[in-house]
């Protein structure tokens, strides 16, 4: 009897040591969000990004959105835009926003692939460039590594030539621009033709 | 600047990124590197830590802390974990002082802090009774080493020593400061450094070699004393792997220092060290021979251990010693006075962590009969977790000390009552 309270009396820690966990995540996610207003004018609803050259978040890897905001805080990697946002954020802020965005369905095109040639040539770049060792096998990336998948397509090629040329210089910036280096523009496309059209 | 600023955050968000995928590549090649050359020294790889990687220890890597360090919930409940010596209490003094590499006090109570990737040096100061950190310089080259001195604040940043007069008048508007010293390599590998001064006003500095082992370019591998007022230097210890931390001994002004030692030989061998510099030009081995006893399997070349300078004492392998102080207060029992306390930052290359904890070294002032005590530990959780990483440790006025910790993003203070 008495080893059976123990036990109930344990499982009713772990239980509730778990709810508190996940309390304090929904906490987080709902601040993210309140604090997520700030960036839905370019960004998009519910991290979908309807605007040009600007990236969808929804569904980004919780330490990868960190990670950015922490770089573009301290000028590592340079923006106009983000630049002075990121200023205004705090370590609480920052951690809220990564949860909020991670929190959310990553975005799917919901149009089908119009160039299915164009996504098996990018598919045979990602394989020869070994993209899927950081990014997994999903291209749902990890940890601080970004979510490719259904990104925006002219997006991907932007950062692709960004890396390629080195204007994009904080965050993971060493592997990417080895491996952005090589590619030509034709890889560039394909890529970025596949991975969008990833579902 | 610019590019040497990428370069070390590429270098950093590298080991983010290979901590990710660190199952991924478990199943790839052993990494190897040609590292003996100066391309490799100017532009070494993403990954160049693992240019040794063994079949025994493949697929280590270091593992990337959290972005934003530890919240203030996370550290109420992480120095509840500490465990200290009878009479010790530790709390947190500061959260939210990112990458929180070497301190040091302003004149007027100023509690300077430097940083590793991300380029920053921290003011903390009392406002209101309340404790502000205030980002006071950005975009700095890996500055984790400060000092203060005359009212000016310095700053190591790889190839630069870097003075800022009258700093904490000047909080919000430092400028860009003025280049004191810079006769030292922009090799990023091992490029960061620390700042220890010594009664006349001169700094030690280590220069750590461009790569884990190997011969190392003449400019480096070496400490150096070095005159911030007239950028005079002189050459004061060789061989010398990757020093972060020293200081120079109260009772015989000598020069102490932590070394960490190579990679890749196993998770036991070889020892990090505690050294101390008993004439000018003395050489600790660095890369021929390693803990005073283990030649080098490739770059022994001919040399034996009896050559060098042995440690003082063997910290143990792949501890990481970095920041370290004699304590000299007189809040803490008598006989902590002298004795060094050391920040461990913890293993990576290894498969079992240690380290993460803070130490304390009872030695004589020539180096005779050391002894070892655990003094904080409790960072490090299951077998490769951190909660925190100690990195500095310097004394405050009331006689306690304050421990820098750049994986948690804190400062935390610990103090002793009867």
């Amino acid at each position: 009897m008495r080893s059976r309270l123990v036990f109930w009396a344990c499982c009713g820690v772990v239980l509730s040591l778990s709810a508190i966990v996940r309390a304090h995540a929904a906490d987080a996610i709902a601040a993210g969000r309140e604090k997520a207003d700030m960036c839905v004018g370019c960004h998009g609803e519910k991290g979908i990004s309807q605007t040009e050259n600007i990236p969808s978040l929804a569904g980004q890897q919780d330490q990868f959105i960190q990670w950015q905001l922490v770089f573009f805080r301290s000028g590592a990697r340079k923006n106009e835009q983000m630049q002075p946002i990121a200023e205004q954020v705090s370590n609480e802020d920052i951690r809220n926003l990564g949860a909020y965005f991670a929190s959310l369905t990553p975005p799917r095109d919901p149009k089908p692939d119009d160039n299915p040639d164009l996504s098996k040539k990018g598919a045979q770049a990602a394989a020869g460039r070994r993209c899927a060792s950081c990014h997994t096998d999903s291209y749902a990336g990890t940890k601080a590594v970004a979510r490719l998948a259904g990104q925006r397509e002219e997006y991907l090629v932007k950062a692709l030539h960004d890396y390629k040329s080195g204007v994009r210089s904080g965050g993971a910036g060493a592997a990417m621009t080895d491996v952005a280096y090589p590619l030509s523009d034709e890889e560039i496309t394909a890529l970025a033709h596949y991975l969008a059209h990833l579902q | 600047m610019k590019s040497m600023l990428s370069r070390s955050v590429l270098a950093v968000a590298a080991i983010a990124l290979v901590a990710g995928v660190g199952q991924v590549r478990a199943q790839e090649k052993l990494h190897s590197y040609q590292s003996g050359n100066k391309e490799f020294w100017t532009h070494p790889p993403d990954d160049w830590f693992l240019g040794d990687e063994t079949e025994a220890q493949k697929g280590l890597a270091p593992p990337s802390g959290p972005p934003t360090g530890a919240s203030e919930a996370e550290l109420a409940a992480l120095v509840k974990k500490i465990k200290l010596p009878p009479g010790f209490k530790i709390e947190v003094w500061a959260p939210g002082v990112l990458a929180a590499r070497q301190m040091a006090w302003g004149d007027k109570g100023t509690l300077f802090v430097g940083s590793f990737g991300l380029g920053n040096v921290y003011a903390i100061t009392d406002k209101d009774g309340k404790r502000e950190v205030k980002t006071v310089l950005k975009g700095l080259n890996m500055p984790t080493g400060v000092a203060f001195e005359d009212g000016a604040l310095y700053v190591v940043a790889v190839n630069k020593l870097i003075r800022y007069d009258n700093a904490e008048a000047n909080l919000d508007h430092l400028g860009e400061g003025t280049v004191v010293y810079d006769d030292m390599p922009s090799y990023a590998a091992h490029g960061w450094k620390y700042l220890a001064p010594d009664k006349a006003g001169w700094f030690y500095i280590p220069l750590g070699p461009p790569f884990n082992i190997g011969l190392p370019p003449t400019s480096n591998s070496q400490i150096r004393r070095v005159d911030p007022k007239t950028g005079n230097a002189e050459l004061v210890a060789l061989g010398v792997r990757n020093s972060v931390g020293g200081d120079v001994d109260p009772r015989s002004g000598r020069y102490w220092f932590t070394e960490n030692a190579r990679d890749w030989l196993g998770d036991d061998i070889p020892s990090d060290k505690l050294n101390m510099i008993s004439r000018l030009g003395e050489h600790f081995g660095y890369p021929y021979c390693h803990e005073g006893d283990i030649p080098d399997p490739k770059f022994a070349m001919g040399h034996k251990c009896s050559e060098f300078t042995p440690p003082v004492f063997k910290l143990g392998a792949h501890v990481a010693p970095l920041g370290m102080k004699f304590y000299t207060g007189n809040q803490f029992p008598a006989d902590y006075k002298n004795t060094i306390l050391i920040a461990e930052h913890g293993s990576w290359n290894r498969h079992k962590y240690q380290g993460g904890r803070i130490v304390r070294i009872t030695v004589d002032p020539d180096g005779k009969n050391p002894k070892q005590d655990v003094f904080a530990s409790g960072w490090i959780e299951g077998d490769q977790g951190y909660l925190g990483r100690p990195d500095d440790i310097i004394l405050a006025k009331d006689g306690s000390i304050l421990v820098a910790d750049d994986w948690a993003g804190a400062i935390y203070r610990i103090s002793y009552s009867k």
